[in-house]
């Protein structure tokens, strides 16, 4: 579903139409024309996927916009990244990072380090990475927030990419992420290079990051 | 040599193979291949003096040093980045603008006279020097100023970033009785280059 339009590089007009809801990051709209309503939503995924929400901290409050018009939204003056999907394609990012998606996309709660397992958690929530990403399928298009931008690294079998998890932003394809913690004696003694722990990311698809190492 | 390229204005590309590049710790943002990273030696490698100097100084500079064979990605606070070819030059440059560097060049801390009284940025700079190339943060896209010996510049120290070749500082003050009163212009105190070279300015004031 085309039809996203970035009117420059922070803010992006999205259409809106019956059959065709958008939902958002509450209070991110900027302007509208046409007839628009905006009400709040409480991701709706059942029980489980709301207990999963909650228990992954990843709880940014939506709004759905309905009816027929233009909207316009943006963030904090931070940039987008437009992110078409094609049926059976799945992006996974991190909800703070998602400003606005098709409400024909099904979001989901993912951890990153499920390679890991208990591991790969424990790791993840010591160094204090909030690791936990909404995950995205089904046809239509999303915008994700990047302070500085972001750019997308092709990551093909036997090209494997490490990222520093404040840049990550989000990943999209057949891509499994590995939380490694690079943890030795200089780091206890104060003297780490600041690159302690990484994501390891593998498989076939993109990697968004991000020109700062700030969340927001 | 470490070969340096920018991806978009904020993001610089540095491809290694088996060398080593040096940049702030902590501004890497990604990488492929197998790099490999390490706080560079006491005092940045600039051995015990240098640390001693920078520790007296104020002019702290925070590397660490990256080897490997691939390619790593460098970016600050979505800050803009200004790549500086260097060939036996020096540049100077305050050391929190400093963003990546190719290890064979030589890092040092120097007097630069009254400059930084105002700026707050002390009285002291980081050179580099040698073969290669140096990243600069800029605070918004940086522009060049040429300096030429009948066309002196005057710069806010707030603004500056960088200046390179044969160059003298001067302090230039213009306060008067409106500043004393707290009316002023808001450039009570400015930077003079006379000589021949480039000057970097960001277009933001610390």
């Amino acid at each position: 579903m085309p039809g996203y339009v970035q009117v420059n590089s922070k803010v992006v007009q999205v259409p809106v139409a019956p059959g065709r809801e958008v939902l958002a990051r509450r209070g991110a709209m900027l302007a509208y024309t046409g007839q628009v309503t905006f009400r709040p939503v409480t991701a709706a995924q059942g029980i489980s996927g709301m207990l999963g929400r909650v228990v992954a901290g990843e709880t940014v409050k939506q709004m759905v916009a309905e009816g027929s018009g233009q909207v316009f939204y943006g963030h904090l003056g931070l940039h987008l990244t437009v992110i078409d999907l094609t049926p059976g394609e799945s992006l996974q990012v991190e909800a703070d990072r998602l400003l606005c998606h098709d409400a024909s996309l099904t979001s989901s709660v993912h951890f990153l380090g499920q390679q890991g397992g208990i591991r790969g958690a424990v790791r993840g929530a010591v160094s204090g990475q909030g690791l936990f990403t909404t995950q995205l399928a089904g046809d239509g298009s999303a915008v994700v927030l990047a302070h500085g931008g972001a750019i997308g690294l092709q990551v093909t079998p036997g090209r494997v990419v490490a990222v520093d998890p404040q840049a990550y932003v989000g990943h999209r394809g057949q891509l499994s992420v590995d939380v490694t913690a690079k943890v030795g004696w200089r780091e206890a003694v104060g003297r780490g290079s600041g690159e302690a722990i990484q994501l390891r990311v593998q498989g076939q698809g993109v990697v968004y990051v991000q020109a700062s190492e700030q969340k927001f | 040599m470490a070969r340096f390229r920018k991806n978009g204005s904020r993001i610089v590309e540095v491809d290694l193979a088996g060398e080593s590049v040096k940049s702030l710790a902590g501004a890497m943002i990604a990488y492929e291949g197998e790099i490999s990273f390490k706080k560079a030696g006491f005092g940045g490698g600039e051995g015990i003096r240098g640390a001693i100097k920078r520790k007296a100084t104020g002019e702290s500079l925070d590397l660490m040093e990256c080897t490997g064979t691939g390619t790593v990605y460098f970016a600050h606070d979505a800050t803009e980045i200004e790549l500086v070819p260097l060939a036996s030059e020096t540049l100077q440059v305050e050391s929190s603008s400093l963003l990546a560097l190719d290890s064979g060049l030589k890092t040092n801390v120097t007097f630069t006279g009254l400059r930084g009284a105002s700026a707050g940025q002390g009285l002291f700079t980081t050179t580099v020097s040698g073969n290669g190339v140096v990243a600069v943060l800029s605070d918004g896209p940086a522009i060049s100023l040429e300096v030429a010996p009948q066309y002196p510049l005057v710069v806010d120290p707030d603004a500056y970033v960088a200046s390179k070749g044969q160059l003298t500082q001067s302090f230039v003050t213009d306060v008067s009785w409106r500043s004393a009163i707290g009316k002023g212009s808001g450039e009570a105190f400015s930077l003079r280059f006379d000589g021949s070279g480039v000057v970097l300015i960001q277009p933001a004031e610390r």
